[in-house]
């Protein structure tokens, strides 16, 4: 890229300063992630209060980036990678601000299931959850940052212990057994394996957009089910 | 997407990009129909086949070695910097380049199959059949309906000429705005109201292609939509070819767009030559080749 004039100079500082706001509401994401699931495993609902509000800063942040993103596409109509770029961030953005919600819905199982029995193997299983959703999101943000192709195929694969995760918690709640204070805090504890299975999703999404943005191709990283009875039946 | 089932499986990573595009649209279009206001499915053709055209202006070579099939009732769009030759290109298709002293083409232009620059063609019948609109709108100095009749005339037209204008001017969505004024100068309509009256005075001769060298540049944004949304409404009838420097118009408007560049040569002279030429959505979000890539997004070597 020598010699290379860019005329359009005012519109790349502009997708490099969205870029960033982006880049930077995954990063907080990220953390979130790490406190929330700390808050919910140790009870602390103080570090929940404190998602909850750090999630306030997303939800700005996103409002932001849509005004910012309208402005720059009204005033340049880009097109190319950089009209890639665009689609991808406006993408992003929505995965994750939801990203931050779906954190301030651990935070809030923290208090809600203050002072109920606790089911430490299930506890163990929400943490595991989270130490496998947390380095799928930062391998993400580097396939992005590196523009990695290979880097990004990798998320599926990482996001299948997760998922494992999460359809196991089923079998965990029939063998609780019937004490209804313990059957109450189990399935609140449900639905924070439900929101770390939905944030391993969003890591994997993210890790869609940018395969998008490195080849131009629409390309699902697809999970194939158990049933292979078509490709294995003799034709 | 990822799926969100929370069932357990095996992973498959499968992307579309080892899906080949397809690189000979000739095999494409032969394929491929295209339906109908009336839902029928008609298949498509190639009205323009140009094969290695270089285009001479003396020794000088303007444009070389383009190959560039255009497909009926599309829009067919060619972009690309200033000197990089689309102009020069849109005038092989009606033969405008004879009238330029000492200019000449190599390679060939084929209209249905037959190659136009054959001496037993005629190029007036020709350009009867591929009318042009040009940059500046150019009414002749007569009346709007003058202006209209005036080709049907000249091609000894015997039926009622007071329908084919009328027709032609609502075909050019012009009709209501100059019923009442048909006798009035078609020098005194506004910029995009004479563009219009231009090219109803093409549809009158009953062309099959309609070639469009920049029609917009000289008008405000307002009617240059209305030319925009006419050549929309006019490709179920005619296959067009525009000319632009605007990319989101090309964008906007066409069904393929073929990018031009130019090289210039040690002693100066510049040529252009064509890059890319792909349907138009895949150009403007994904382009094939790098130099399609960095015109489109601002960055010029």
């Amino acid at each position: 890229m020598t010699d290379v004039t860019d005329t359009n100079l005012h519109f790349h500082q502009g997708l490099d300063s969205l870029e960033h706001e982006v880049l930077g509401m995954v990063d907080r994401a990220e953390q979130m992630v790490a406190m929330a699931v700390d808050a919910v495993c140790t009870g602390d609902v103080d570090l929940a209060a404190q998602v909850i509000k750090l999630d306030d800063n997303i939800d700005r942040t996103y409002l932001e980036v849509h005004g910012h993103w309208t402005h720059l596409m009204a005033r340049f109509q880009p097109l190319g990678s950089d009209l890639r770029k665009m689609t991808v961030l406006l993408q992003l953005n929505q995965t994750f601000e939801r990203m931050g919600d779906q954190c301030v819905n651990i935070a809030k199982v923290t208090k809600l299931n203050e002072g109920l029995p606790r089911v430490e193997r299930m506890v163990e299983q929400i943490r595991e959850m989270g130490d496998l959703a947390r380095p799928m999101i930062r391998t993400a943000i580097e396939a992005y940052v590196r523009q990695d192709l290979e880097e990004a195929r990798l998320l599926p694969a990482m996001d299948q212990p997760v998922d494992r995760l999460n359809a196991n918690m089923y079998k965990e709640i029939i063998a609780v057994g019937s004490n209804p204070e313990m059957l109450e805090w189990a399935s609140k504890i449900m639905m924070v394996a439900r929101a770390l299975e939905r944030i391993g999703d969003q890591a994997v999404d993210f890790a869609e957009q940018t395969a998008y943005l490195i080849t131009g191709e629409r390309a699902e990283f697809v999970k194939v089910g158990l049933s292979r009875s078509v490709d294995d039946s003799p034709s | 997407m990822s799926m969100g089932d929370g069932t357990e499986g095996d992973f498959d990573m499968t992307t579309r990009q080892e899906q080949a595009r397809p690189t000979d649209i000739r095999v494409e279009v032969a394929a491929s129909g295209h339906t109908t206001e009336s839902g029928e499915v008609k298949p498509r053709s190639i009205v323009f086949d140009a094969s290695r055209l270089s285009v001479f202006y003396g020794d000088f070579r303007a444009v070389r070695d383009v190959d560039l099939p255009v497909i009926q009732n599309q829009i067919t769009a060619l972009i690309g910097p200033s000197g990089c030759g689309k102009s020069t290109v849109i005038r092989c298709f009606n033969r405008m380049n004879d009238l330029i002293n000492g200019a000449r083409i190599e390679g060939t232009v084929s209209y249905h199959g037959i190659d136009i620059y054959q001496d037993e063609v005629d190029p007036v019948e020709l350009r009867r059949r591929v009318g042009m609109v040009f940059q500046k709108p150019n009414p002749f100095p007569k009346s709007v309906y003058d202006n209209v009749a005036f080709g049907p005339r000249l091609g000894g037209f015997k039926g009622k000429m007071d329908d084919l204008v009328e027709e032609s001017l609502r075909r050019a969505a012009l009709w209501d705005e100059v019923k009442d004024k048909l006798d009035e100068s078609g020098m005194a309509l506004s910029g995009g109201q004479q563009q219009r009256l231009c090219i109803a005075r093409a549809i009158a001769t009953s062309p099959d292609v309609l070639l469009m060298d920049e029609p917009c540049s000289a008008l405000d944004p307002i009617a240059t939509l209305r030319i925009e949304e006419l050549m929309l409404d006019l490709k179920d009838d005619y296959t067009i070819i525009i000319v632009t420097h605007n990319m989101q118009q090309a964008a906007r408007v066409s069904d393929r767009t073929a990018f031009f560049s130019v090289k210039v040569s040690d002693e100066g002279q510049r040529t252009g030559y064509l890059v890319e030429f792909s349907p138009t959505e895949e150009l403007f979000t994904a382009p094939r080749e790098k130099q399609t890539e960095d015109y489109i997004t601002g960055r010029f070597g």
